[in-house]
């Protein structure tokens, strides 16, 4: 028996059979900028208020975040590009329609496009399952469109969702989701139909989490170099994910911008990465890894 | 009103434009980076009025129930002692100060709009008090009042209309912008999404500061340190004195004297503003400064 919600078997680390990366690399390393756009007057549905602070508009945290795509993404690129990094975007879909040179930017880097929802002010918490139902559809469709790519993956809008989320996603034809804390490895998400993984995202190695708060860039430098660090040692054994969350409002800050190169210089001096994105990874392990581990959490059932 | 999914802003205070897509914006002497040093000074209200509104997320012990001593004069300190030691520095490394002051101060104080005018300091407007901002449940008359009360104390206390706006905890309704230039304003510094001024509707004119150098925002809401806050102003500086030679950018910063007045902190301050003002092509001017270059000479 999994524990609730049954969405995962358990399977500890140090038990399952080694991942070897496509060519024996030690990391699988994606950089996932998350880019959004927030609502200058959302409508309040469900649990969550998007702008807590204030009555609507909060035009601090508005355009506190509107710096993002005007300025901070632009700063972000360029240090992507001297690091020659293939992102894989979290993408609040909507930017691709209100922000077009944000979309072809990202369209002439071959990126890949994972969503974040539409809009970072709109949560699935409260939705129906046709609701939901309908904003996979809008999702796929709205990729497809702006960009020819098809969508196969998913950190739910703001990181929200429903008990039906990986089912939903699954029926619609994607093939992960990165909600999920729990691992440094892909695992299988339990769906009534098709296969669905977890790729590893993160919420430590976030700059939204820890720049909220009295952490500052110098700090994030270290965590993601010692972060990476230790993964590279046990990846030696089995392959290993490494995940960096950007957020260009914060990253793209001029006072922060120089400790993303300094990460970046740092990861990329190293043999045995594989700089990749969360599509090719959920990929790849589905090709060569999915039946294998559903096969052997069996035996850790109670 | 949810967003329209269409190309462009989801409102109509500005357009959408991306800083890599625009023209070279020239500083006066070819400087690289503006730098414009906002003072604020707020009153904090012993009893604010019934019904009004405020952001403010207190610092030290938090929000205390009435009557909070520590917190009221904890702001007054800025009053009475920090003002002059955060004017003192900006004095002697030659930077403009552009005193953002509410119609309390100005009606309360005399002796500091007096001051603050003989040093050669701008006086912008900054709504009634620092416990009541402006927020979108406040109606149309009642904003209007509230800025019209904001401009008439300052007209009064300074003998001519300020010409910048900055809002109490950047607070604004959908109908802000609109009504502030209805009353006379130019420039608007709630807006925190450039490194550079532009254009708003109806003639207004952005003037972003950098909400991550607010000392409010950084020292009191984020609680980082005064060591780490002076380290990211210069690291901050260093990046735009490095993109401003291709286009010019600006660096607004507001400060507030009862938090970076402590005398713990002014000598970080100090040493993060001399950095700056160590550089050439450094332009430190005042908001309507900056406003007028920029509006005569727009980037090309």
């Amino acid at each position: 028996m999994s524990l609730p919600p049954h969405r995962v078997d358990y399977s500890p680390i140090i038990e399952r059979p080694p991942i070897k990366w496509p060519n024996g690399e030690r990391v699988a390393l994606w950089i996932a900028p998350n880019v959004e756009h927030y609502e200058y007057m959302p409508v309040k549905y469900g649990p969550r208020d998007p702008w807590p602070r204030t009555p609507y508009p909060d035009v601090q945290q508005y355009s506190y975040r509107d710096y993002g795509n005007r300025v901070g993404f632009w700063r972000m690129l360029e240090v992507l590009d001297q690091h020659k990094i293939r992102a894989c975007v979290s993408l609040n879909l909507a930017v691709l329609e209100h922000f077009p040179e944000i979309r072809d930017a990202m369209v002439e880097r071959d990126w890949d496009f994972m969503s974040h929802g539409i809009y970072n002010t709109r949560y699935l918490y409260a939705y129906t399952e046709e609701e939901e139902r309908e904003f996979y559809r809008d999702n796929i469709d709205t990729l497809k469109r702006e960009t020819g790519k098809q969508l196969k993956g998913m950190l739910g809008p703001a990181i929200s969702g429903t008990v039906r989320t990986p089912d939903l996603m699954a029926e619609a034809g994607l093939i992960y989701h990165t909600d999920w804390m729990h691992d440094d490895q892909p695992v299988p998400i339990n769906v009534e139909s098709g296969k669905l993984v977890s790729v590893p995202y993160s919420i430590e190695l976030n700059d939204s989490p820890l720049f909220r708060v009295n952490y500052e860039a110098d700090y994030f430098a270290e965590i993601c170099k010692r972060q990476f660090d230790q993964l590279y040692k046990e990846g030696a054994e089995s392959g290993r994910v490494m995940c960096i969350a950007l957020h260009p409002f914060l990253i793209g800050q001029p006072h922060r911008i120089k400790y993303l190169d300094e990460i970046l210089s740092y990861i990329m001096s190293h043999d045995g990465v594989w700089q990749t994105t969360a599509d090719d990874i959920a990929e790849y392990y589905i090709e060569n890894y999915y039946d294998q581990a559903v096969d052997h959490a069996q035996q850790f059932k109670a | 009103m949810p967003a329209k999914r269409r190309q462009g802003m989801d409102h109509e205070h500005h357009e959408w434009s991306p800083i890599s897509t625009r023209g070279k914006l020239n500083w006066p002497n070819n400087a690289r980076v503006a730098l414009c040093v906002i003072v604020t000074l707020e009153h904090a209200e012993w009893e604010p009025p019934e019904g009004s509104f405020s952001a403010d997320q207190a610092g030290g012990l938090g929000l205390r129930p009435f009557p909070d001593y520590p917190r009221f004069s904890h702001r007054e300190y800025g009053h009475r002692v920090g003002i002059f030691r955060v004017l003192d520095t900006l004095e002697r490394l030659g930077i403009k100060a552009t005193v953002a002051m509410d119609a309390q101060t100005a009606e309360g104080y005399p002796y500091l709009v007096k001051h603050c005018l003989d040093r050669g300091c701008e006086i912008i407007a900054h709504g009634v008090s620092g416990s009541q901002m402006i927020s979108g449940d406040m109606s149309i008359e009642e904003e209007a009042d509230f800025i019209r009360s904001s401009m008439d104390a300052m007209k009064k206390a300074t003998g001519s209309a300020p010409r910048g706006w900055f809002g109490t905890d950047y607070g604004e309704s959908e109908r802000t912008p609109d009504l502030l230039r209805k009353a006379g304003i130019d420039y608007l510094c709630d807006w925190v999404n450039d490194e550079q001024p532009y254009p708003m509707a109806d003639g207004l004119v952005a003037l972003p500061t950098m909400l991550e150098m607010d000392d409010v925002f950084a020292m009191s809401n984020r609680r980082v340190e005064i060591e780490r806050y002076a380290q990211s102003l210069k690291d901050c500086f260093d990046i735009m004195y490095q993109d401003g030679e291709d286009n010019g950018r600006l660096l607004a910063i507001n400060l507030h004297p009862w938090l970076v007045g402590q005398p713990f902190r002014i000598g970080y301050l100090e040493e993060a503003l001399a950095h700056i003002m160590g550089h050439d092509g450094v332009w430190s001017a005042s908001g309507s400064e900056i406003i007028d270059w920029f509006n005569n000479n727009p980037p090309a």
